[in-house]
């Protein structure tokens, strides 16, 4: 069983790496320090289990967990955290396992046990524990691996058929999630401007009347301007005239 | 409460709020005199003639008790309020008696010439008996309720500092169950530094300790979490200029460096410098704990509970004469603490 070991803290892998030497029967392919470490190595290293920490700076376990969802063979979960109450609650039912640090080899091993016999449809559903609280990453498949977008960096988000194409500082991706979705969960970031498209409130610019009398958006970081329908347009002067 | 009451209760008539209160008490009695219907001659004269008399009566009043302070103070709360009211009474009397008599022999008839001596003194006792019952009240159920709040400050302050982040405990045990195989030494010294944290944390908060205890309180923090970090977490100090041997009571600095790990340093994925500043003031020292922070809140709640109990605890044992502010920019977090260098209360 391939086994990926991710916690900010270095002696809380090693020990955590020793005691799966010590249990047998698991491979560690690697360790990372974050979640964002995790979700760049965890496509090619296809682990079958995740022992993930959930409090790490840039993105925490839970969250990771949540990405590692969009993976098409998702790695069982089995979350490790010193004392996290919330956390706990989080992910409640839909966990893998959880263990608390320091944690126990005999523990360990139960985990590893009940992990090789859940399948990783249970990932999914793990990801939607942790809904409703906003993550600090969009997160696209690209040719198998995965392509994390900070949020900070998102320009504005437009709906394609059943893709959103994200379009960020470096360039653009899709992801397969309902513009919907990504509105309730994001709530003030973004602001819409059209029915397929919503843009990030902080880099808008302002509005401009085309000759044949339509409104389009300038939003900073783009060179386009974005079509601006009616309905959304008493709002953003609104918003516009606040800047 | 008995010893509370016992201890002092009287109130301290030198303080100056006290003497304020004195005073517009005073003052009040002399407006209250003057708008009698019937009193003699124009108004604004008699205002003030009437309010430096008293205001010297009260002043004179003040400054007995306030001498005889040490005396009252071993009597019963009872029969020591009962002595400083007559002995109010007696210097009021006094007092009476003696610008009566002045007053009698230059001839200026401001004590009331239709009115004999006896009249005169015996209207001064009177309502100096009256109001200073009153007043002498007021002050002891004031003092009274401020021992209590005191009190219930101080059994607030000891059970917030008996508050430890469990996460630190359990990740510090991790640590040393980590190093216990491979370093074997360090992870005693592990053991070592975080029995020191919480027998300082576990002890009574009126504990005696020094500024040099802290410190090095702060040295060990500062060791586990090192361990723990790893390369993420640097450290410059600069706190030679501090008098080690000043007292100080135990945990006042060690939980400002633990918030700033904890939201500072911890939730940057790079980490980053702590930089620990001491110096002296004219009238006291300065320690300065400066730390990056991410932009936005990495982790909710938590910081201003440290933050305001470190400022209670201050407050409770400085009072003015220290301070706790923070600057909050948007990747730096400081904490300036000033604590005065006499004794602490």
């Amino acid at each position: 069983m391939k086994v990926l070991v991710v916690d900010d803290e270095p002696l809380a892998r090693e020990r955590l790496i020793a005691l799966l030497g010590e249990i047998g029967g698991a491979e560690v392919v690697g360790e990372a320090g974050s979640g964002t470490a995790l979700l760049e190595a965890a496509p090619a290293l296809r682990p079958d289990v995740v022992l993930l920490d959930i409090r790490m700076p840039a993105m925490d376990g839970l969250e990771a967990a949540r990405h590692l969802a969009a993976l098409d063979a998702p790695p069982a979960i089995v979350f490790c955290t010193a004392y996290d109450e919330h956390a706990l609650a989080a992910f409640d039912v839909h966990a893998i396992d959880y263990i608390v640090k320091p944690v126990r080899g005999e523990r360990l091993r139960h985990a590893l046990e009940r992990a090789r016999r859940y399948s990783g449809e249970q990932l999914r559903q793990a990801g939607d524990g942790a809904a409703g609280r906003q993550r600090s990453h969009l997160c696209a498949r690209v040719r198998g691996s995965l392509v994390l977008v900070p949020i900070e960096d998102v320009a504005y988000l437009q709906a394609e058929d059943k893709y959103v194409v994200v379009h960020h500082v470096g360039g653009d991706v899709l992801i397969e999630e309902p513009l919907k979705d990504l509105e309730e969960e994001f709530g003030d970031r973004f602001v819409r401007i059209h029915r397929n498209c919503l843009v990030t409130r902080s880099r808008l610019l302002g509005l401009l009347r085309t000759t044949d009398g339509r409104m389009l958006a300038r939003v900073e970081g783009t060179g386009t301007e974005l079509e601006v329908s009616r309905r959304c347009l008493p709002g953003l002067r609104k918003l516009v005239k606040t800047l | 409460m008995n010893d509370t009451a016992g201890r002092h209760w009287l109130p301290q008539f030198c303080s100056l709020p006290t003497l304020f209160a004195v005073i517009v008490v005073a003052e009040l009695v002399a407006l209250v005199v003057v708008l009698t219907p019937n009193a003699p001659g124009p108004l604004l004269p008699r205002i003030g003639i009437v309010s430096v008399y008293l205001q010297w009566l009260a002043l004179l009043n003040a400054v007995v008790l306030c001498s005889l302070r040490g005396v009252l103070d071993r009597l019963s709360p009872r029969s020591g309020l009962l002595l400083a009211w007559l002995v109010m009474i007696g210097v009021t009397a006094l007092a009476a008696a003696l610008i009566q008599a002045m007053d009698h022999a230059l001839g200026l008839g401001l004590t009331g010439t239709d009115l004999g001596p006896v009249r005169f003194v015996a209207a001064n006792a009177a309502i100096c008996a009256l109001i200073g019952a009153a007043l002498l009240r007021y002050l002891f159920v004031i003092g009274q309720w401020r021992e209590r709040v005191q009190a219930a400050s101080k059994a607030q302050v000891d059970a917030l500092q008996a508050r430890i982040r469990p996460h630190f405990l359990f990740n510090s045990m991790n640590t040393i169950a980590s190093l216990i195989r491979t370093r074997p030494a360090e992870a005693e010294g592990a053991v070592e530094d975080l029995s020191d944290l919480f027998r300082a944390a576990l002890g009574s908060a009126d504990a005696s300790g020094t500024l040099g205890e802290e410190l090095d309180r702060v040295d060990h923090y500062l060791r586990i979490e090192g361990l723990r970090l790893g390369p993420r977490l640097e450290v410059q100090r600069d706190l030679v200029a501090l008098p080690r041997e000043l007292p100080l009571p135990p945990l006042l600095l060690q939980p400002l460096v633990e918030n700033a790990i904890y939201h500072g340093i911890e939730p940057l994925p790079d980490g980053g410098t702590l930089r620990l500043l001491g110096r002296r003031l004219a009238s006291g020292i300065e320690v300065r704990i400066d730390n990056p922070c991410p932009a936005t809140p990495a982790r909710r709640g938590g910081n201003g509970h440290a933050i305001a109990n470190i400022r209670a605890r201050i407050g409770y044992h400085f009072g003015d004469r220290a301070a706790l502010e923070t600057v909050s920019g948007t990747e730096r977090f400081t904490v300036v603490l000033r604590l005065p260098l006499e004794s602490i209360r």
